[in-house]
């Protein structure tokens, strides 16, 4: 009996080590995978939020195509132009030398404006991780204006102005977070310098915030928007905050960007701090932006 | 009679315990995908795979993480885990299922059947695969390639992108495993 008691436990606890054994494969691969970070792609679509920029860049040997469009109407316009009265445009080429570095050069119609920038990604928000919760990205830019006979506030107005009034450098520390796999957002705090003033009173050194969103809508389709606060703005001049409140098509490689907004440029600068409308419906605020980006890959990985 | 069964029991601990050993690994397996159609070609591989096999009971698990595939445009990255796979949601594919007839003693190369379930997307398919596998001193090779429908999965793809992504996706596979040891 003693014995067959203990037979019995014997079977027992072979019978349980042979269970513990049998344990799923899939969690024991589970415990497998190596502890390597794993970050957050694509906290934007694109390198816009809507009419500023985003953390994103643009990966190694991708060279992106970008035009820029603005319309908009003059109140009490009586010409007969086609659908808008006023029309802005940036074409610009974007490359990026590496994962976190990239470059772009554009030229602006509006107040024919040159600009070039640098912008680097610093850090990037890791997936599941309570380290590095935020993308942060450094982002330089320089804009000329080579317009002459324009009255711009931003660069002087004046035909004999020198090469550096005509200058404006922006600076900014984007910060964003990836919320949910929908919903990100984007605090951007601005420096600004202007070369030169139309008014004395004006400051030529500006700090401003940005703050922008984007929820995702589908797989391909999101909404965005975007608020620039300035907090000192030129002071001969009445400008407002630049808004925007747009939609993100992306198909293949290109992407298409529709917005309302009251900026009129697309240079930092310009649209940050000279927007001498308010965002509203009326005939000379409301302005339409649409913006197309094609990414072109000039290097390629063999998978 | 004490002393036997002590002994028995040690036996069967021993046979039990050996059976550890009976489980192979791979931490590089490699997993590709082709779509095949006249607009574009997309091709991409996933060299970290990870797979076991217990030998003894000739179960297969697969498992990757979906963001370790590699294209050669770094946009269609970013569309396949963003746009389709949605792999900020479904970061896993798994697979798990059993041999048909394998035999781990036959030396060289053998083919059999594999089945099992396959998730994508926290969605199960039952599907049967067949596996060349090859044993060279107990070191196990196993290939073969099979044929997934995107529709079965669940993946939107827009209307005017129809052309660009195949209906069926050839995949491939090569696990090359080592003995396991926790």
């Amino acid at each position: 009996m003693k014995n067959s008691i203990f037979f019995l436990l014997c079977i027992l606890c072979v019978g349980y080590h042979n269970l513990a054994q049998s344990q799923d494969l899939l969690k024991t691969l589970e415990q497998e995978y190596p502890d390597t970070p794993q970050y957050e792609i694509a906290t934007f679509k694109s390198t816009r939020i809507a009419i500023g920029h985003s953390v994103e860049n643009r990966r190694k040997g991708v060279l992106q195509i970008m035009a820029m469009n603005r319309y908009w109407n003059v109140p009490n316009h009586d010409g007969q132009t086609f659908i808008a009265d006023k029309w802005s445009a940036r074409i610009a080429l974007e490359y990026g030398i590496s994962n976190r570095l990239s470059t772009g050069f554009g030229w602006t119609t509006f107040e024919d404006v040159y600009d070039g920038f640098l912008k680097y990604n610093l850090i990037r928000q890791r997936k599941n991780s309570k380290k590095s919760l935020f993308s942060v990205t450094l982002f330089q830019n320089a804009s000329y204006r080579s317009e002459s006979n324009g009255r711009s506030a931003v660069y002087g107005g004046f035909e004999d102005t020198s090469f550096q009034d005509r200058l404006a450098f922006t600076s900014q520390v984007l910060i964003a977070r990836k919320f949910t796999p929908q919903f990100s957002a984007q605090i951007s705090p601005t420096y600004i310098h202007r070369g030169a003033s139309l008014a004395d009173e004006d400051p030529n050194n500006h700090f401003a915030v940005g703050i922008g969103g984007r929820y995702k809508l589908g797989g391909h389709v999101s909404i965005v928007s975007e608020y620039y606060y300035v907090a000192n703005p030129i002071k001969s001049v009445d400008t407002f905050g630049a808004f925007a409140l747009g939609v993100n098509w992306e198909l293949s490689d290109i992407m298409l960007q529709f917005h309302m907004t009251n900026a009129w440029s697309t240079v930092e600068d310009v649209f940050i701090l000279q927007t001498p409308n308010n965002f509203n419906f009326q005939d000379g605020n409301f302005t339409f932006g649409f913006t197309a980006t094609f990414a072109l890959h000039l290097s390629q990985k063999n998978p | 009679m004490n002393k036997i069964l002590i002994q028995l029991f040690l036996i069967f601990n021993l046979i039990s315990s050996d059976s550890v050993s009976d489980q192979v690994i791979t931490r590089q397996g490699q997993v590709s995908f082709f779509s095949y159609t006249s607009v574009e070609n997309i091709e991409a591989k996933n060299n970290q795979v990870l797979s076991i096999i217990d030998l003894s009971k000739q179960e297969i698990a697969i498992s990757m993480l979906m963001n370790a595939f590699i294209f050669k445009k770094s946009l269609m990255h970013e569309h396949f885990n963003e746009s389709y796979i949605e792999s900020d949601l479904y970061p896993k594919a798994t697979f798990q299922g059993n041999f048909i007839d394998f035999d781990p003693s036959i030396e060289g190369s053998q083919t059999r059947f594999v089945k099992g379930t396959l998730t994508i997307r926290n969605i199960s398919k039952e599907i049967e695969i067949k596996t060349n596998i090859e044993n060279v001193d107990g070191k196990f090779l196993i290939t073969g390639d099979f044929e997934l429908v995107v529709k079965d999965f669940e993946i939107k793809i827009p209307p005017i992108l129809r052309p660009n992504i195949a209906k069926v996706i050839s995949v491939k596979f090569r696990f090359e495993y080592q003995p396991y040891e926790e």
